[in-house]
């Protein structure tokens, strides 16, 4: 069992400064990845929120939900809070789904990551193209939104990698306080 | 001394200095031509002097590289220096050849048509992600007195429309989006007039489409249509795209053409606004 001290303490604050820094810098990253160029490219920034969402508790998962959501929204000339919403719920769901039904393991991920960002595509496609009753609307899903959702997954697994390596070193690791140890030793006497 | 100045030895010596004497004497007398001799130890000996010049060059300029390779490191760095100038050198010429470029664009656009203001050219930020009609985003807003539905063309034609401005970008919607309709007519004949939108289908190849064409339109292909202006959003008598296929609608109650937009909307690097105009709508207030 080991203890919590002061020292040990100092680190996990600054550990986890880091982590989120460079959570964001991730984020940061993908939001300039997304608006450079003219080609087609994954909305990274749904497996991002996805992957920070999976070890962090809800409310840091529906800022950061909110956060890659008005990015998105940047990016994509969307109506400014409409992707947030969407993620910001996603993030949440996937928040209490991982603490309460999954483990945090890769296949898992993946598969959350490929549903929720189906669901993006296809609620995108719906509200910006299929209501609107554009000719061969249909060609917009299967030419556009189905290849993108289908960069998206892939990029999924890079996100993943690079999430797992950041929360390797930085994701502090369960400890006892002394009153906590002292309080457990109890226990275990009586 | 006396001794060895009498002796056998001597004797010889002195022999053998009188016949090297001799020799010379012999070689001063050849006029310039080696003796046999000397022939024949620089036959024998040329193959190995040759490989031993090339191996002792080799070694002095390694030698030599040893010796200067701080005052070779230092021209190097000179020359990067040098090489990095040019470059930036390079680098601005390059701008001030666009900006040249693009500022004799706009006099010939206001020569052209004198009652345009423009902004100044300006740089497309970036494509909106994954948009099949290719809206983006120039580096021009509110402070530059940009304001939303106003036109965006480049020296070629016309490109689009800002939609959103914020106070140093605007969101530029391209003749390529079926939200974007305007009026154009062939430059040749004013009868032939119609509507340009673009569709899905079109997008994709670039393209954007003519409707509510006279189904006896005389449309050919390649010919040139500019903006008809009725609207007051566009200024009148400004290239639009070409011709580029007629066919017959569905309900066969008018015609519709392909267009090509004068601009190449997927490569666009900089753009103008055309902030005001003879017959532009005036604001709401």
């Amino acid at each position: 069992m080991r203890l919590k001290t002061t020292r040990e303490l100092r680190i996990l604050y600054i550990k986890t400064a880091l982590r989120w820094l460079l959570y964001y810098i991730i984020i940061f990253f993908g939001f300039v990845f997304m608006t450079s160029g003219t080609w087609l490219k994954p909305i990274i920034l749904i497996p991002i929120a996805l992957r920070i969402s999976i070890n962090n508790n809800m409310y840091a998962s529906a800022v950061t939900g909110a956060v890659c959501g008005f990015l998105i929204d940047t990016a994509c000339e969307k109506l400014f809070g409409y992707n947030a919403i969407i993620l910001t719920v996603f993030c949440i769901a996937v928040s209490l789904i991982f603490e309460f039904f999954l483990r945090n393991k890769f296949v898992s991920f993946w598969i959350v990551s490929a549903v929720l960002s189906y669901i993006q595509c296809w609620l995108d496609y719906t509200f910006y193209y299929k209501i609107w009753n554009y000719q061969n609307a249909e060609l917009i899903f299967n030419n556009y939104s189905l290849r993108v959702w289908a960069y998206t997954v892939i990029s999924s697994v890079f996100v993943w990698l690079l999430l797992k390596i950041i929360n390797h070193f930085l994701m502090p690791k369960k400890h006892f306080s002394i009153e906590e140890t002292i309080k457990h030793s109890e226990q275990q006497n009586h | 001394m006396r001794n060895f100045f009498k002796s056998t030895r001597f004797k010889i010596l002195l022999a053998f200095i009188v016949f090297l004497v001799g020799v010379m004497v012999y070689s001063v007398t050849k006029g310039g031509y080696a003796v046999s001799f000397e022939s024949m130890i620089n036959t024998v000996s040329k193959p190995f002097r040759t490989v031993s010049n090339v191996v002792g060059i080799k070694i002095e300029n390694s030698v030599d590289r040893l010796a200067r390779a701080n005052d070779i490191y230092e021209e190097n760095q000179n020359l990067k220096k040098q090489v990095s100038d040019l470059n930036e050198q390079l680098s601005e010429y390059d701008l001030l050849k666009t900006e040249c470029e693009e500022l004799r664009q706009l006099i010939g656009i206001k020569q052209a048509h004198p009652d345009y203001t423009t902004s100044r050219f300006c740089k497309v930020i970036g494509y909106t992600a994954n948009d099949p009609f290719m809206s983006f985003t120039i580096n021009v807003g509110t402070d530059d007195g940009i304001k939303p539905y106003l036109p965006v063309a480049t020296s070629e034609g016309l490109v689009g429309i800002t939609v959103e401005v914020s106070e140093h970008t605007s969101t530029v919607r391209t003749v390529l989006s079926p939200d974007l309709s305007v009026a154009v007519k062939s430059k040749s004949s004013d009868d032939d007039s119609g509507i340009i939108e673009g569709t899905i289908s079109s997008a994709g190849e670039g393209l954007t489409n003519l409707m509510h064409l006279r189904t006896d339109n005389t449309l050919k292909k390649n010919q040139l249509l500019v903006t008809d202006g009725t609207s007051g959003l566009f200024p009148k008598g400004y290239p639009v795209g070409r011709v580029k296929k007629v066919g017959m609608d569905s309900n066969g109650l008018s015609a519709y053409a392909e267009v090509t937009p004068c601009s190449d909307i997927k490569n666009l690097t900089s753009v103008f606004v055309i902030t005001n105009f003879d017959g532009k709508k005036e604001d709401k207030k």
